[in-house]
């Protein structure tokens, strides 16, 4: 077990610091935005003038995860689908607006996708590992497998995070590249992971991620399997997709509460520990799948469970 | 647990192949000239030749993609070619890139902002993610598929992230490696930082004054001993240590002292039960920018106790390819290794005055080499070493 | 000279997007970079290089002479009417 000792989401929803973010969240609507909290309070002004909302969002989720564990994390693990959109597309406006030589860098040097890991190392002072993972809608499943790893490795905490921003350009690319009726939102989620329980309570127990799966429901069955638990051991599910074989009442589609971005399924992480903490169930079961043939797997486990 | 290397690939300007790279080494030929399309003629680059209808027919390549796709195929094919399928072997790809399929995206998007119609459809080529998968598709590979974009460090990392799932169990062979075409964003992008040279670079020289950029792609085939039973593939060598860490000095600029290059050199050759003494030969990150080669430069005083051994940067011969740098140049290790080999760094008269290290200037032939470290650091202070040993 | 000097002051605000500063917060003649001035580095000194080509028109080759220029308002201010 990998126990999640803090987790720290900034999305649409009113979630950051929340006790149970289960609690206020509403459908997502067209014109929903990033609830975010006051990012002076996690940065300095002299840097903080320079940070795109994906920077600011993630910086201030992963020092809040940093602060609930106090020692200094070991490795530093993020995961985003499509980077710093913000700045890639200030800087194309500048290579393609601006006549002659010379250019404002800022866009350009923020454009990288491990800025967000390599601004958290900076703000906190981290010489530690530090990696970034981008597999579209499998950024979190890789991002967590390697935080896994770091664990097992000996590492005592690990910071884990994903974040994707949305630009108004997404939206050009509904229906052919982008899902038609979606509603392309941004978000963030960090976790502070440790293989030492001490309080926490819930836990990663395994993650898979799979290039062209064999189905879906035959994937599900045989990462089960794997882990010798039954299908109707599963409390809930999270998913982002219509039709699962499970029985409807325990599937919770978490896309309606996040909107679309790929790394949406950190925050169906999100609500399904804070459910599992508060119903004191057993297992919960998140579901990804994406439009590119992917899917995505991962198990929370209660340790606290009745059952 | 021993990671073997038992296949190897590479384009860049200076080969389409591992022989061509090998024989251009050799023969201390640089491949770095004025461009040959509209977004780079202005500069000196290290272009590979071939249009993306060439490497398409050339290779024959399937799966269509951004030219970093199609690169990243032409090298992974060649390091998994002669390699088969098998049921009970996990078979994982990861893949190291920074721009992704940007080189169709800037195209699509500079149309659009000039009024033309753009075919939207084509963005699909931008998630580096996408790239990966393309490169998996093109040689048959499904299941596990990952990306790492930690700038020019990318394909070390990925390197890394394939002999720590092998180590871990969870994969038995893995084709690792990365790869980055040239886009005008990144040119200009590197323009933008004023550490761009117009002339050719001169790494670790006292008059270096920047970098020249290239592209291309380097991938590796990583097996475990329990696959190498059932491959019964030849060993090239070995993947020996590895480490990354973070200088956490600057978003760009690496620390004075080169801190983070310290820690993860030291850290990697502790994990390779190496003292500094027994490496053999360096292959220095060495852009030629200011900033990271007195930074480097100071690194190896430290880690190596003033005994600095003979090092190079081989990005005077293909310029600096960013993500895919790592992959070249752990091929190049390889090389260094089969071939006893000590590769020159081009462009050199004068050494940096604080440090007065000089790298190696001629090509250095039958030498016993046997351990070879390997540097590949990127911004954001993300700095990773590899050690490549002699089986 | 003190006109120019409260333009420059007014477009370093908005090309560094130094958003809660005013023309006020900013000194004549104290240091721009480093943490006893603005606190400002070297990725905004290669913003000044911007400042100074699309402003007057005036171009800098060599970030490392850009250090001594960019120093404060005033030397700013000096190198821009040197180049008049």
């Amino acid at each position: 077990m990998y126990y999640i000792h803090k987790i720290a989401s900034i999305t649409h929803q009113d979630s950051f610091n929340q006790t149970d973010v289960n609690d206020s969240l509403v459908e997502i609507a067209e014109d929903t935005v990033l609830i975010s909290p006051d990012y002076k309070k996690y940065v300095l002004p002299a840097s903080l003038r320079r940070l795109s909302p994906i920077l600011r969002m993630a910086v201030a989720a992963a020092k809040e995860c940093q602060e609930a564990i106090t020692i200094p994390v070991e490795a530093i693990s993020v995961g985003t689908a499509l980077g710093c959109l913000t700045d890639t597309e200030k800087f194309l406006n500048v290579i393609n607006t601006v006549e002659g030589e010379i250019l404002s860098p800022t866009a350009f040097i923020q454009s990288t996708h491990n800025t967000i890991a390599g601004l958290i190392s900076l703000e906190l002072k981290n010489h530690s590992y530090n990696m970034t993972h981008t597999q579209n809608n499998l950024s979190l499943e890789m991002a967590l497998i390697d935080s896994m790893l770091c664990c097992d490795e000996g590492k005592e905490f690990v910071l884990l995070g994903v974040a994707d921003e949305a630009i108004d350009f997404l939206n050009k690319l509904k229906p052919i590249v982008l899902p038609e009726n979606s509603i392309v939102t941004s978000g963030t989620t960090f976790f502070a992971l440790s293989k030492k329980k001490s309080t926490a309570e819930i836990g990663f127990l395994a993650c898979n991620s799979i290039i062209k799966p064999k189905g879906v429901e035959v994937e599900i069955v045989l990462f089960l399997r794997e882990l010798k638990i039954e299908i109707n051991e599963i409390d809930r599910v999270y998913t982002n997709q219509n039709s699962l074989d499970f029985p409807k009442e325990i599937v919770v589609n978490y896309e309606a509460y996040s909107g679309l971005y790929f790394t949406a399924n950190a925050f169906g992480v999100h609500m399904a520990h804070d459910w599992l903490i508060k119903t004191a169930k057993k297992y919960a079961l998140i579901v990804n799948s994406g439009c590119n043939n992917s899917l995505g797997l991962i198990l929370l486990k209660n340790d606290k469970a009745q059952n | 647990m021993e990671i073997f290397i038992t296949g190897y690939g590479v384009i860049s300007s200076i080969g389409t192949n591992v022989e061509e790279n090998l024989s251009s080494l050799m023969q201390e030929r640089t491949a770095i000239k004025q461009g040959l399309n509209s977004y780079t003629s202005k500069f000196k680059v290290g272009e590979v030749a071939l249009s993306n209808d060439a490497l398409k027919s050339a290779f024959d390549l399937k799966t269509d993609g951004s030219r970093t796709a199609l690169l990243g195929m032409v090298a992974a094919k060649e390091a998994f070619k002669n390699h088969s399928h098998f049921n009970a072997l996990r078979t994982g790809l990861i893949s190291g890139t920074s721009v992704g399929g940007m080189d169709i995206s800037e195209v699509e998007y500079r149309k659009e902002m000039a009024g033309e119609k753009p075919n939207y459809k084509k963005y699909f080529h931008h998630p580096s993610g996408t790239t990966s998968e393309q490169i998996a598709t093109e040689i048959g590979i499904t299941g596990f598929v990952n990306t790492i974009s930690t700038a020019c460090s990318s394909a070390a990392n990925a390197i890394m992230m394939g002999a720590r799932l092998i180590q871990s169990g969870q994969l038995d062979r893995v084709v690792v490696g990365g790869t980055d075409c040239l886009t005008q964003f990144t040119i200009y992008g590197f323009r933008s930082l004023m550490i761009f040279d117009d002339e050719w670079c001169k790494p670790f020289d006292n008059s270096r004054k920047g970098l020249n950029l290239g592209e291309g792609a380097g991938f590796l085939v990583l097996e475990s001993k329990k696959s190498l039973e059932i491959t019964g593939k030849e060993v090239l060598a070995k993947l020996s240590g590895w480490s990354n860490a973070s200088d956490a000095y600057h978003q760009t600029a690496s620390s004075p002292d080169g801190d983070g290059a310290i820690l993860s050199m030291k850290q990697a050759l502790k994990q390779a039960r190496l003292e500094p003494h027994e490496i053999n030969y360096v292959n220095a990150h060495g852009t030629a920018t200011p900033n990271n080669d007195l930074s480097e430069s100071k690194a190896f005083i430290n880690v190596f106790n003033g005994k600095v051994p003979p090092f190079s940067s081989t990005k005077s011969y293909t310029g600096h390819t960013l993500a895919a740098s790592g992959g070249i140049e752990s091929v190049f290790a390889i090389l260094s290794i089969q071939n006893g080999l000590l590769f020159p760094n081009l462009n050199h008269t004068s050494p940096i005055e604080e440090t007065g290290l000089i790298p190696i200037i001629n090509i250095q032939k039958n030498i016993e080499v046997t351990h070879v470290l390997s540097n590949s650091f990127g911004f954001g202070g993300n700095n990773s070493t590899l050690i490549f040993s002699k089986i | 000279m003190s006109e120019l000097k409260e333009k420059l002051k007014t477009q370093i605000i908005e090309q560094l997007n130094l958003e809660d500063l005013t023309i006020a917060d900013i000194k004549n003649d104290s240091p721009l970079f480093g943490d006893e001035g603005l606190g400002l580095d070297s990725i905004d000194a290669l913003e000044f290089i911007v400042l100074l080509d699309s402003y007057y028109g005036i171009k800098i080759d060599d970030p490392a002479i850009a250090k001594e220029i960019f120093h404060s308002v005033d030397s700013m201010a000096d190198f821009i009417e040197s180049k008049k």
